[in-house]
């Protein structure tokens, strides 16, 4: 070694005390994470969107081409309005049922730590695979649900879970109700157990009823966080794809299909990968409100 | 099925040293038995670089036999060669999709294309007309419904290895009871559509539909709408490639029929199905009859003989314009991205000599249809007669998107399940023409482009 040691590491020092050498160094890991796998793949899915690229065929720039082709497409307007109403309508039902999940986990209760790791279980297992415990409760032929209502005798043939126009939509909205609800519920119990004890004593000592301190005491305590559930909820849901695709990949007739399973159908499967970007980025301007509005409001509550 | 390099390496070595020991040794040819050729074969093919692997890609197969053959050939190959060889089998309807990928970043050296993607591909797939041509001068020419959808602007950019089978797999009791001629013949059965639903009528009034699958799947549901579509006088497109000719009024009145056979004939719940639930269906004696490969008769024969003893295949019904088949070959092709596409021509080459290739297509006892029409006339169809409508199957064989080509817009079309959504909604809505009248604009939307 010839190299002096204490000129080195007194130099690195040096380096590393300047605040603004330190703080590029402890940013660039996660600079280079974001560039190359978030920032990369966005612009280059807008660049896609602009092209008639084809998979293994780099393509022409055509403008907004498939934007616009995709506003007379009836296939894409089923789309748009499938995932509305699995991403909106499903919301208040997980509130609501995560709410109640939420006050009953909320009471002193034996075993209540096993029990609420249990209610996170549709949460925590792989989306994947619980959608495939879904796809065999919907058997069109197997449905357990069916086999039951049919040995009651209330029904004579099986139930069209996933087959008839109406229920498709209603029963992935269901299997998404169920997947969402422990997050609600987690989420709600974290605040209801950040309201003060006293305040619920004082207004019990008030002569308030159990009604009157949940409207009045509970509900606004809780009402943050219930909404910033919601739109983190909303934001997920929109970008599905596994429940549906196991389900039943768009079908009948396109009326389950939501922009995350038509745009593999068009870019993957169909290989169009330019329409298939245009259809996914249609999401961004929808996605983005959602956020905006969620980051506005933790900035206030800041 | 992943092997060590090193190992085939060794392996790869010992044989081909046998192989030259035996021969020093003066061993009579009978000793070596039907070895022989194959080893001579090994010892002719070129040293590849150290290292060479092969991956392949191909779709899960419903006879599990014939996948197992398929990766032990594969393995004695890559013995033979020093070549490390892996092989990945997927469900259908995810196979594109990591087709796609692997055409785009590489991974696969040799996959196997669903009819269209040689098409779709064209630009990254590896010449292999010379190949190609060999094989089926060898087997006495190909069939038809190989010539017209195998090639690419008449050139081989794959190595076509057949589709596998699919037509009316019928239980005989039922059918008998319902009064069909002949039923426990089927190669003695031929029926109309019309007289294949008045049968369903009966059959569902005893309990027994029909089944049959109409949801997003790849198999069963084009399997049946597109030759629906075809026997009633329309089509996606005229043979300019531009003309949409859907909106047809025999279409039209044969959707009418469609409609009201599901209500009479069929188990409803359908409109969901996917490729596998009629199997499971027909073989819990759920349905009477389905569209489907010979597979259910397989694992019937396998696992509920008394179903298989009851089972018969009729041809696809006929319609007023005639009977047909959506039938296009499967290829084996290379990846031009691939790094060893020396070894990959070398192993499809050795792959589809008659004893490979023989072996792997009878073992599957007709559920793959012949590619080359030597196989018309393999003892293998003899066997069992219930198999043998499907041996007719090649004769009425049309390709997605005629009268034109298997292109793109053909490709765009059957990945958005136009035709097949046309049928969905028509039972679901009950309006065939409003149907139609949608599959024939969704199709003019793709055409026009």
């Amino acid at each position: 070694m010839t190299v002096n040691p204490r000129i080195k590491s007194f130099s690195m020092r040096d380096f590393f005390d300047k605040e603004r050498n330190l703080g590029i160094i402890l940013m660039l890991p996660g600079a280079i994470l974001l560039i190359a796998f978030m920032a990369y793949p966005f612009f280059l899915g807008i660049w896609l969107s602009l092209t008639d690229s084809m998979i293994g065929r780099i393509g022409q720039f055509i403008g907004l081409r498939n934007f616009v082709d995709l506003l007379t497409d009836t296939i894409f307007h089923q789309t748009a309005k499938n995932t509305l109403i699995y991403a909106l309508v499903t919301v208040p039902f997980k509130a609501m049922l995560g709410l109640g999940l939420a006050l009953v986990l909320n009471r002193h209760m034996r075993f209540s730590s096993p029990i609420r790791a249990a209610v996170m279980m549709p949460w925590i297992v792989p989306t994947a695979l619980s959608s495939l415990g879904w796809f065999m409760i919907f058997d069109p032929v197997f449905s357990p649900i069916s086999w039951f209502f049919k040995h009651l005798g209330l029904i004579s043939k099986n139930i069209n879970f996933l087959g008839d126009p109406v229920l498709a939509i209603s029963s992935v909205c269901w299997a998404n109700i169920w997947r969402g609800v422990p997050f609600f519920g987690i989420t709600i119990l974290a605040g209801l157990q950040a309201v003060p004890q006293e305040l619920h004593e004082a207004a019990a000592i008030d002569g308030a009823s159990v009604w009157h301190r949940f409207r009045h005491v509970t509900i606004p305590s809780i009402k943050g966080v219930v909404l910033i559930a919601s739109l983190l909820s909303i934001i997920w849901t929109f970008a599905d794809f596994q429940l549906i695709y196991i389900l039943t990949k768009g079908g009948p007739a396109n009326q389950t299909h939501i922009f995350g399973t038509y745009t593999y159908q068009i870019g993957l499967q169909a290989t169009e990968i330019g329409m298939g970007a245009a259809i996914s980025l249609y999401m961004f301007p929808i996605l983005a409100v959602f956020a905006t509005l969620l980051l506005i409001y933790l900035r206030k509550e800041q | 099925m992943k092997d060590h390099p090193k190992r085939g390496k060794e392996k790869g070595r010992l044989s081909r040293r046998d192989f030259l020991k035996a021969g020093a040794a003066g061993l009579g040819v009978a000793a070596m038995g039907g070895l022989l050729p194959d080893m001579l074969l090994a010892a002719k093919a070129p040293a590849f670089k150290k290292g060479t692997s092969l991956s392949i890609l191909q779709g899960s197969y419903f006879i599990a036999p014939g996948q197992d053959l398929y990766k032990k050939q594969a393995q004695e190959w890559g013995e033979a060669n020093g070549v490390a060889m892996s092989a990945d089998f997927l469900n259908w309807p995810d196979l594109q999709a990591k087709i796609a990928a692997s055409v785009q970043a590489g991974g696969h050296d040799i996959v196997e294309l669903w009819p269209g993607l040689n098409y779709l591909y064209q630009n990254n797939l590896v010449d292999v007309h010379d190949m190609a041509e060999e094989f089926g001068k060898r087997g006495g020419g190909f069939e038809k419904y190989v010539l017209v959808s195998g090639k690419v602007k008449g050139r081989w950019l794959g190595m076509p290895h057949g589709y596998s089978n699919g037509s009316m797999a019928y239980r005989i009791n039922w059918f008998k009871e319902a009064g069909c001629p002949n039923a426990e013949d089927g190669n003695k059965v031929d029926l109309t559509w019309d007289e294949y639903f008045a049968i369903g009528k009966k059959c569902k009034a005893k309990g027994h539909p029909f089944g049959q699958a109409l949801g997003h799947s790849t198999g069963d549901p084009p399997g049946y709408c597109y030759p629906y579509m075809w026997a009633h006088g329309a089509m996606e497109v005229e043979k300019d490639g531009k003309t949409i000719a859907f909106n047809k009024p025999q279409f039209v009145e044969g959707m009418r029929k469609f409609i009201e056979g599901w209500k009479d004939a069929y188990d409803e719940t359908g409109t969901s199905w996917d490729d596998s639930n009629n199997n499971r269906a027909y073989l819990s004696e759920q349905i009477s009859s389905t569209f489907n490969g010979s597979s259910i008769y397989f694992a019937a024969k396998r696992d509920k003989p008394e179903i298989a003893k009851d089972t018969h295949h009729i041809l696809i019904p006929k319609g007023p314009a005639g009977r047909f088949y959506w039938l296009e070959t499967r290829t084996f092709a290379i990846l031009k991205n691939s790094k060893n596409i020396p070894a990959a021509k070398e192993f499809l080459k050795w792959w589809f000599q008659d004893k490979q290739f023989g072996d792997w297509w009878r073992l599957q006892e007709g559920y793959m249809l012949q590619p080359v029409v030597k196989y018309y006339n393999d003892p293998t169809w003899l066997k069992d007669p219930k198999m043998l409508p499907f041996r007719e199957q090649p004769k009425y064989g049309l390709n997605l998107g005629y009268a034109g080509l298997n292109n793109e817009k053909a490709a765009l079309a059957s990945s958005k399940y136009i035709v097949v959504d046309t049928f969905a909604k028509a039972v679901q809505g009950g309006d065939a023409k409003q149907a139609i009248e949608w599959g024939a604009e969704q199709l003019k939307r793709i055409y026009d482009r």
